[in-house]
């Protein structure tokens, strides 16, 4: 066998044997890479029987170690739980991939990103914060960080990513679809958060704070067009759906039909033409 | 205690320093305290920019996620940066002439290289600038003498015209787009020769290798793989000449890096590069009562050509982020006989170098080159022709010990040679230095 296929099976040994202070998740997969490690799993059958829907790629993992040292530790912390030694001065705050929450997702809240994804908020970037595009490292530096983060937290060993949401055809963003969009807003209470005008500035916003239990402003749709997780009416109407895991963003899945959602997204582009 | 046994010890004391130094891993400190990047995040190693770091520059400074300009920095947050190299240096210079004949003279002495005070980031949305200024200095560094103060760079910066990442313009003293950036350069006793050669006799003051005063025009792909600058500036210390440019001179290089991503060559990089510039021949002079005739300013003329012109390979080994990096650089320059005293004809020269960069950890860096510069034909008769041909020989080891997105602090240990061929033999200078070079 691979050895890279061993690797996930070493992250679990790790975590059932924790000890005060000792190496990340990351670091045991990367002891995984060696043979003492595959005869382990060779021999219980139940740790071997938790594998992940894609088994990580050790290659790729030793080469994102490398490329995440020089890239992503300052902010994301050596064991990836986003304490970097800059994130005291960050707003928001970087990442913490040890409890496998991924805020742009294509796939269902509470579900993990593809890699799809986790490529395209890598290449892209966030707007209003701190981390910056990352598509001049190529292709394959991105792939191969891509699935370093994937061995700080246990949920990548115990599922793999969720399936992206179906998006139907757009209809079209006229007056009527607008209006529509309007009644969603104020239906689903979006202006509780973000407010009437979409400044971000609704009555509950003292009342926010994220899944680390820091406190979460929502966003202010009237500055410009750029969105966190994207700005296209795809990425918006992908977001409405799928909600901004960590974050009091839910997913309207469960409370908004298809249709609606696109009527949202219409809506909500032209709160930032005002 | 013998010599030899001192630098052992000074070395061995350097070398402990760094073994009990604590292990925090980081460039313009300014920009890490404004992103919160590593410096590792935009060097491959400090100060030579990777390939982030360059597309990061060439963006005028911008990440470009809305965060970039002043406004969106927290007021306390201020763009300086100061850097300087504290260490031991020991030089040994042959055929050094005295009034007894040519002997070898020997110095070694603690010192330092000098200080850089820079300021650097945006002024607007898309309005970048650079200051550095090194301060005047009683004790200049290494040498006795003082040093005058200089403003090494100040530029006003343009980005994105028309919304174009083609079209960016910096107005001021500004580095000229070269094959291998020698304000960047890992090596600190010994820097690129050809940068500032000049055949024997001649009255060119241009070197590409300083900070030049001017416009310049460059524009990049998104990523910055394909990259153009043209610089159009005045010579350096030239005479002023009865033109509206006074001695013009162009600089321009296209260049274009491609990744293979493979296990064995990760990216290559490919350029070329050529000036022309024009220098005053005559003047008309002043000459007061009692004194001496002094060139009027402004009345030079007969402005004459010199050249320069070459190509670059760059080939990185194994991987982007701990590349084992291998550049060559061939370079070619003429100067019209009319700019060499005593000129006959046109004066020709070639050269180039070869350097090899490894870096294995971004803590650590290895670098080793070897340049040669040979006359190929001289512009007066009255001078053998390989008078100035010169040898470089530089090797350093670079160990950053502190690194973070507000310090850096690196351990520098470098070994040099340069041979240049005089009318009565080939002096040589060896230089070594064990230095701290630390950045905040």
């Amino acid at each position: 066998m691979h050895p890279l296929r061993l690797a996930p099976a070493a992250v679990l040994l790790a975590l059932a044997n924790p000890a005060p202070g000792e190496q990340p998740a990351a670091a045991k997969t990367a002891q995984a890479e060696g043979s003492n490690s595959s005869k382990i799993c060779f021999a219980d059958s139940v740790l071997c029987a938790k594998t992940p829907a894609r088994a990580l790629d050790a290659a790729r993992v030793r080469r994102g170690r490398a490329v995440y040292g020089r890239y992503c530790v300052s902010c994301h912390g050596e064991v990836g739980d986003g304490r970097g030694y800059s994130a005291p001065f960050l707003d928001p705050q970087p990442r913490d991939f040890t409890r496998g929450i991924f805020k742009c997702r294509s796939t269902p809240s509470g579900s993990l990103p593809t890699d799809a994804d986790l490529l395209r908020t890598l290449r892209g970037g966030l707007y209003h914060s701190n981390m910056p595009p990352w598509e001049v490292l190529g292709d394959r530096q991105l792939r191969d960080v891509a699935e370093y983060l994937k061995t700080f937290s246990p949920r990548w060993v115990e599922e793999g990513p969720g399936e992206p949401i179906e998006v139907p055809r757009e209809p079209a963003d006229d007056a009527g679809s607008r209006r529509r969009g309007e009644k969603v807003w104020k239906e689903q209470g979006c202006f509780n958060c973000h407010g009437n005008t979409g400044k971000g500035d609704g009555p509950a916003v003292s009342s926010l704070f994220d899944d680390w239990g820091r406190r979460s402003v929502p966003f202010d749709f009237t500055v410009n067009s750029h969105r966190k997780c994207g700005t296209t009416s795809r990425e918006l109407y992908v977001t409405f759906m799928t909600g901004l895991n960590g974050t009091p963003m839910p997913s309207n899945a469960e409370t908004i039909t298809p249709e609606d959602a696109w009527h949202l997204v219409h809506y909500l582009q032209t709160l930032q033409r005002r | 205690m013998t010599l030899v046994r001192l630098h052992a010890c000074a070395i061995a004391a350097a070398l402990a320093a760094v073994a009990l130094a604590p292990r925090a891993a980081n460039a313009l400190p300014a920009f890490g305290r404004k992103t919160g990047l590593s410096c590792s995040a935009c060097h491959e190693v400090w100060p030579r920019l990777n390939d982030f770091g360059q597309l990061y520059r060439d963006n005028g400074y911008r990440l470009k996620r809305d965060r970039d300009a002043p406004v969106d920095q927290d007021p306390s947050y201020w763009p300086i940066a100061v850097r300087t190299t504290p260490g031991y240096q020991w030089l040994r210079n042959t055929l050094v002439p005295t009034d007894t004949g040519k002997v070898t003279t020997q110095t070694g002495s603690f010192g330092f290289t000098g200080l850089d005070i820079f300021a650097a980031g945006t002024l607007g949305e898309k309005l970048s600038f650079l200051i550095t200024y090194t301060p005047a200095l009683k004790q200049a560094g290494f040498g006795l003498s003082p040093s005058d103060g200089n403003l090494e760079s100040v530029w006003i910066g343009f980005n994105d015209i028309f919304n174009s990442s083609w079209l960016n313009v910096r107005v001021g003293k500004h580095g000229l787009d070269l094959p291998v950036d020698e304000h960047r350069t890992l090596t600190l006793t010994q820097g690129y020769g050809i940068y500032h050669f000049h055949p024997q006799g001649s009255s060119v003051t241009w070197e590409p290798g300083n900070n030049q005063v001017g416009v310049e025009l460059y524009g990049h792909s998104a990523l910055s793989r394909a990259r153009y600058s043209v610089s159009f500036v005045n010579e350096n210390q030239a005479p002023f000449s009865n033109n509206v440019f006074s001695s013009p001179a162009v600089w321009g290089r296209l260049s274009g890096t491609q990744y293979l991503e493979t296990d064995f060559i990760a990216a290559v990089r490919g350029g070329v590069f050529g000036s022309v510039g024009f220098h005053p021949t005559s003047s008309r002079f002043y000459t007061a009562q009692p004194g001496a005739p002094v060139p009027v300013v402004g009345t030079d003329r007969a402005l004459k050509p010199y050249q320069r012109y070459g190509a670059e390979a760059h080939v990185q080994f194994f991987s982007l982020v701990t590349p084992l990096t291998l550049s060559g650089v061939v370079w070619q320059g003429t100067e019209d006989r009319a700019l060499i005293a005593s000129g006959v004809r046109d004066a020709r020269f070639q050269g180039g170098f070869v350097e090899l960069t490894w870096t294995p950890d971004i803590r650590f860096s290895v670098v080793g080159r070897y340049e040669r510069i040979v006359n190929r034909q001289a512009g007066s008769d009255q001078a053998r022709s390989n008078v100035g041909d010169t040898t470089i020989a530089t090797g350093a080891i670079r160990h950053t010990f502190e690194l973070t997105s507000r310090t850096e602090a690196a351990l520098h240990l470098e070994f040099s040679r340069f041979a240049s061929t005089a009318p009565d033999g080939v002096p040589d200078k060896l230089a070594a230095l064990v230095a701290f070079d630390i950045a905040l």
